[in-house]
């Protein structure tokens, strides 16, 4: 993320970030406003976690509270019940949720969506329940009274004033913490998962771990926030810790911003004042304040229509706006060239498909196919709609998994590998409807490309960031690397989508129509390109409609229709081949026979 | 980021608002339950609290001032309530507080009171509010140990049953409940058939009541919190034929309840620690809350129209505002005469030591008899 | 034989209840086809129903069943505002705007109610005037029947509505493949309108036969849509025999497991049946292979 903050403006914030919590030692304000700061100050951490989840990895959440809560009974069981220090108590809660989270996580983020939905609820109301029904072990109802206050480093922090500065110091570090994550190797991965999880995992990302991590981490989050909360409360009990909290939660991080720290921060405040300032309308629009629920309700629809990046995504569009001019162009100056040479054994073919088969239910859409693709060739695979082509193609990348028969990658026989492990041998592929994650910039597409496993770079954020600039430079689109990638106009989308291949490095590239809606001169563009890589021992397979191109670039042809091989060889001979020509015109009369 | 300083400021800007009273009356706080799911009870409570200050005025306030009560809304949740004391006592000038009526809640702000110590009355009827070593905090209700005693002496000895069940919600009150009635069957010398707990918005009750058809109970005693609840429970109990009697907490006999079940609560018994017909000043109470405000009167309002009347005569009687000598004269006070009962202060701070039984006949409710321990 | 006919007793009122969260589980479906978004305002429709019949039979006094179709035409015109003002203008993002959106709905019905209606719950009137029949020492509570016996007709009626008018197969259509729908000449946009109505009348219907036993109250269809939306996920994922076989399930399984094991837990049983299926069947019992879904 390109927070690039201004040294001025860095410095104000500053100021005021370390005037806030000192305010209560300067001022005489009351225990109230400082129960206040205390509770914005812990719901925000727990916010924090939401950020990492939803905002970063979209992924939902409705457990938050439930994460606080084990944070929060943590230091109470611990410290009132047990009788341990308050730092191990804190640490036995906060690993306790972060293990909640990694199970929940494992058992459910392979499902997706919904299904994380409703666990996440479940969880909520399970954790509810014990609660309040296990009364030896949790103290049931009546909650826990009494919770005492650490001290650090020998420093007493009974007091008020003192304990806030600790909260807000946490606070900080962890803002920074989350600030600074979308910017790392795992920050990226998450941010693509969000943006479109399939080609994600496709590129090289480990879908799951990352998004186990990310619930994993917005579990530990929750639980700091709800741990350092019970310290300051002194007094939990269940009902601190319900479905409707976690609502609370997840409206903050909506209202503040999903996608960014101090959205969150903000969000969180407001949710905690609002009630407040609702106190203080005139008598006419007091019913507000009774309905505020019901305003919270409405105001999360209107946030999801209007306003998705939340107020601080706002913030940011209109500094965007008109305090900065959008940095359009990138200098390219020191790129390296792009290193692609690949080795390997020359003799045997890098893929090879045996007898390869997809079933869904009755339809054989793939029916006993066999393909050797050789080292360093273009091979083509073409074939009337519904022929099995891009089913082949979805079976090779690993989206689905073989029927029957085996997709053996240089020797490797990868039938059972899921799509990022196949990613990080070497495999990469573009779509036919270009998946791009839409709000990165093109250098970060492209550096998630980069990061596969196994690739041959040095290690670090620097390594990668060069690597991606010269796959950039490689398709001519280096001086573009800083714009978000939902602005650039269609080819060069496609672009980006092949620079983000190559700069993993793969041995075998994958090309699902890859020439779909390109203009005439985009098209020569993209020949000239196929030639490039082929020139430097790139092994490419791909499917395309347009035989023109098809002709022009490949070395072989394979032809399919329903489901099985009906010719294979050099193009101008497949081409003339008179079964082949029967499949394309059977085809298209069937086709116009259906509609 | 200078949003975030703006907020700040003006969350401080909201808190000092309220600091430049001239100091012309004595000011009792109340915190209830003015937004969120409870409240409609917070509407009530304000109501009684209205009618007693609007007496308390009228015979000439507190030390020759006017009494002005100073509202703070909970938002119905233990952080609300820590900081809606907080921000009572933040002010300065307060010199007593009503409290809420959840004991949760009071339980949560109980460390507040206790270090700003500030006389509070509260609601709450878990016997532990008033012995968490919290001189602070005085009871203008009768606690549960004294409900159950009065379910269980009413059940033991008006009614002659020996073959107890008792049913309570697993929450904070159902559970409390639950122990204090364990406890007062055994000083009388029972143990119960069976004890069986559910969680709050149970859908069916059919395991429960098959349960204590099992037991042969001949009586039930309740502790359950809400009223669709009560309402499914005595229907199946009925349907499945059970016609063992049922004395229950305050919950069976609200107005809520006794509409939802309909038949099925005809001749059940419940306890209350205010029913309009018991005595006198219930009577008198009664008619003036319908007067006023055109709803019948009930806990909610009348015990917080006491709290803030005994309020009242302890700083007349202390003729001070310091709150050790508010402390001194509410102990002080025997036998005054409330809308609830007769107030007996102890050293705990509790005030009330006695239940009104009263029975659902054919969905009216009517008074029984009064069940008052010395103890 | 006490054992026999207190587990039969037990075993009739799980299937009552679980055929409300049959019933409630059907409306979820249909939507979930239709739109492929989890409506998490699903319960809040039982709710309205519920609200809505309270209003006209008991509030403005009209007979029951003037009242009743009173409350279905009500939920017909919600579910159109429901359409447009909740879905509609998030129609072309992800799952997770709208999913969230539902949510906020949720609770903004839910609070609105309560600002309108008051916390206190309401009694309903049954629908036929005996309370039910012991039959062999069980009793049958005549709500629960009318509940089980509509339950089956709505079911066979959505069946027959979905697989044998023309409305039913676009919607059929629109559910399976929208860009192909469009292409057809089915007016998508107003297929899935109706798509929410029906589901809102459906919800409503639930709400309207739950009332007598449960009572009209605002968080009565929360819980009961928590159960119904596992119901789906048990009987299979946008699956509609999954729906109704999910929902009975449940509701048998969290009465017979309250029996005889503990009833204060008696809502964790629903959502460790739940876990368990994810574990070890994510599909459902009718569902396709979750994994293919790629």
């Amino acid at each position: 993320m390109q927070n690039r903050i201004s040294l001025p403006a860095l410095i104000v914030l500053a100021i005021i970030a370390i005037a806030l919590p000192l305010i209560p030692y300067q001022l005489h304000v009351s225990t109230y406003v400082v129960q206040m700061f205390m509770q914005a100050v812990t719901y925000a951490i727990a916010v924090l976690g939401m950020v990492v989840v939803l905002g970063y990895t979209g992924q939902i959440n409705l457990a938050q509270a439930a994460f606080f809560g084990l944070g929060a009974y943590g230091v109470a069981l611990g410290t009132v019940g047990g009788g341990i220090n308050f730092w191990i108590s804190l640490m036995l809660g906060v690993g306790a949720a972060t293990v909640a989270g990694l199970a929940l996580g494992l058992t459910t983020l392979r499902l997706g969506g919904h299904y994380l939905a409703m666990i996440t609820i479940s969880f909520q109301q399970i954790f509810d329940l014990i609660l309040v029904n296990w009364v030896e072990f949790t103290r049931g109802p009546d909650g826990i009274a009494g919770i005492g206050r650490p001290s650090l480093f020998g420093w007493e922090l009974a007091d008020d004033k003192a304990y806030l500065v600790l909260c807000t110091a946490v606070l900080y570090a962890l803002v920074f913490a989350v600030w600074y994550l979308p910017s790392t190797r795992l920050g990226r991965a998450m941010r693509s998962v969000r943006e479109n999880e399939l080609a994600a995992e496709v590129v090289g990302v480990h879908t799951l771990r990352t998004k186990v991590i990310a619930f994993a981490l917005s579990a530990l989050l929750g639980a700091i926030g709800g741990a350092l909360y019970a310290g300051g409360f002194a007094y939990i009990s269940p009902d601190n810790f319900n479905f409707a909290r976690s609502i609370e939660f997840l409206t903050a991080t909506l209202l503040g911003g999903a996608q960014s720290p101090f959205g969150g921060v903000i969000g969180t405040v407001l949710i905690v004042q609002l009630p407040e300032w609702l106190k203080h309308l005139p008598e006419s629009l007091r019913f507000i304040k009774d309905v505020y629920l019901a305003v919270y309700g409405i105001g999360v629809i209107l946030i999801m229509v209007f306003l998705y990046e939340g107020i601080w995504g706002l913030v940011k569009n209109l500094r965007a706006k008109y305090f900065t001019t959008p940095q359009i162009t990138t200098d390219t100056r020191g790129v390296q060239p792009l290193v692609l040479d690949v080795q390997g054994d020359g003799s045997r073919p890098l893929l090879r498909l045996e007898n390869l088969q997809k079933h869904f239910g009755g339809l054989k859409a793939v029916d006993g196919i066999d393909i050797d693709v050789q080292r360093g060739t273009v091979h083509a695979l073409i074939g009337p709609n519904g022929s099995g082509k891009t089913t082949s193609l979805n079976v090779v990348s690993g989206i689905y998994r073989p029927t029957g028969g085996k997709v053996v990658l240089d020797g490797e026989d990868v039938s059972m590998l899921k799509p990022h492990q196949r990613a990080g041998r070497g495999v990469g592929r573009t779509f036919q409807n270009i998946r791009l994650f839409a709000s990165l910039s093109a250098l970060e597409n492209v550096m998630v490309g980069a990061q596969r496993d196994n690739n041959p770079i040095p290690k670090g954020d620097k390594a990668l960031r060069d690597r991606a600039m010269s796959a950039l430079q490689f398709v001519g689109m280096a001086d573009r690397a800083h714009v978000i990638v939902r602005n650039l106009p269609y080819g060069h989308q496609r672009l980006v989508e092949i620079a983000r291949v190559l700069a993993g490095h793969p041995k075998l590239l994958l090309l699902d129509e890859p020439a779909a809606g390109l203009n005439q001169t985009e098209k020569m563009e993209f020949v000239e390109l196929l030639k490039r890589l082929r020139g430097h021992g790139l092994t490419i397979f791909l499917i395309d409609h347009d035989m023109g191109l098809v002709e022009k670039v490949s070395d072989r042809i394979t032809v399919l229709n329903f489901g099985r091989k009906i010719a294979e060889g050099a193009p101008a001979e497949v081409l003339r081949n008179p079964d082949v020509i029967a499949a394309y015109l059977g085809t298209a009369g069937e086709a116009n026979a259906a509609a | 980021m200078r949003r975030l300083a703006g907020i700040a400021a003006a969350a401080l800007a909201a808190a000092w608002i309220v600091c430049a009273h001239a100091e012309d009356t004595v000011k009792i706080g109340l915190v209830n339950e003015a937004t969120g799911p409870n409240a409609e009870a917070g509407v009530y409570t304000h109501n009684g609290a209205k009618l007693a200050l609007a007496e308390i005025n009228a015979a000439g306030g507190v030390l020759g001032k006017k009494l002005e009560l100073k509202l703070e809304d909970n938002q119905s949740t233990n952080p609300g309530t820590v900081l809606a004391f907080s921000k009572l006592f933040g002010e300065g000038g307060i010199v007593a507080i009503i409290g809420p009526i959840r004991s949760t809640q009071i339980q949560a702000a109980s460390p507040t009171v206790a270090k700003a110590g500030i006389p509070t009355m509260i609601g709450g009827t878990d016997p532990s509010l008033t012995k968490v070593n919290n001189r602070w905090v005085f009871r203008a209700r009768p606690n549960d140990s004294y409900s159950s005693r009065v379910i269980a002496d009413f059940g033991v000895n008006t009614l002659k049953k020996q073959k107890w069940a008792i049913i309570h919600s697993t929450d904070a009150f159902g559970s409390g409940g639950m122990n204090a009635l364990t406890t007062a069957l055994k000083d009388l010398g029972v143990t119960p058939v069976l004890v069986q707990g559910y969680t709050n918005n149970s859908q069916d009750f059919t395991p429960v009541v098959l349960a204590i058809k099992k037991s042969g109970a001949d009586v039930i005693g309740s502790y359950m919190t809400n009223s669709p609840d009560v309402g499914i429970f005595a229907k199946q109990l009925r349907q499945l034929g059970v016609t063992a009697e049922w004395v229950g907490s305050p919950s069976v006999v609200t107005d809520t309840a006794m509409k939802l079940a309909g038949p099925a609560l005809h001749g059940v018994y419940g306890i209350a620690d205010f029913t309009p017909d018991a005595t006198p000043e219930s009577k008198a109470y009664a008619k003036k809350y319908r007067d006023t405000y055109k709803l019948d009167p009930d806990v909610y309002s009348s015990w917080a129209y006491d709290a803030l009347r005994v309020l009242a005569l302890a700083i007349n009687t202390a003729k001070s505002t310091d709150p050790e000598a508010i402390r001194k004269a509410i102990v002080s006070i025997k036998g005054w005469k409330g809308v609830e009962g007769n107030y007996n202060f102890d050293e705990n701070g509790d005030g009330l030591r006695g239940y009104n039984v009263v029975k659902n006949e054919a969905g009216k409710v009517s008074f029984i008899k009064h069940i008052d321990f010395k103890d | 034989m006490e054992f026999i006919t207190e587990n039969l007793q037990i075993l009739f009122t799980g299937l009552g209840l679980g055929s409300i969260y049959a019933l409630v589980a059907l409306g979820f479906v249909l939507i979930i086809r239709a739109t492929n978004v989890v409506n998490f305002a699903q319960g809040d429709f039982a709710m309205l129903g519920g609200y809505a019949m309270v209003l006209f039979f008991t509030g403005l006094g009209w007979p029951y069943w003037i009242a009743f179709i009173g409350a279905l035409l009500a939920m017909a015109v919600f579910g159109v505002l429901f359409n447009y003002g909740v879905y509609y203008p998030l129609r072309h993002r992800s799952f997770l705007p709208v999913l969230i959106s539902t949510l906020g709905a949720s609770i903004f019905l839910q609070n609105t109610v309560l600002y309108v209606a008051g916390p206190q719950p309401k009694p309903l009137d049954k629908l036929l005037n005996f309370d039910g029949i012991t039959l062999g020492g069980v009793f049958l509570d005549s709500q629960y029947i009318v509940i089980l016996v509509a339950t089956v007709a709505l079911v066979f009626f959505t069946f027959l509505f979905f697989e044998k008018t023309l409305l039913g197969k676009k919607l059929q259509a629109t559910s399976q493949d929208k860009d192909m729908a469009r292409l057809l000449g089915i007016p998508v946009a107003l297929m899935i309108a109706i798509t929410f109505i029906y589901s809102a009348v459906l919800g409503g219907i639930a709400g309207v036969l739950v009332g007598p036993i449960l009572f009209v109250s605002i968080g009565m269809g929360s819980i009961i849509a928590l159960k119904a939306f596992a119901a789906t996920i048990i009987g299979g994922f946008g699956d509609v025999k999954g729906a109704i076989v999910g929902g009975l399930l449940l509701g048998v399984i969290e009465s017979l497991a309250a029996q005889h094991i503990s009833v204060p837990y008696k809502d964790a049983y629903a959502f460790l049946a739940l876990f368990l299926f994810l574990l070890f069947r994510p599909q459902g019992i009718f569902g396709e292979k979750v994994s293919e879904k790629a």
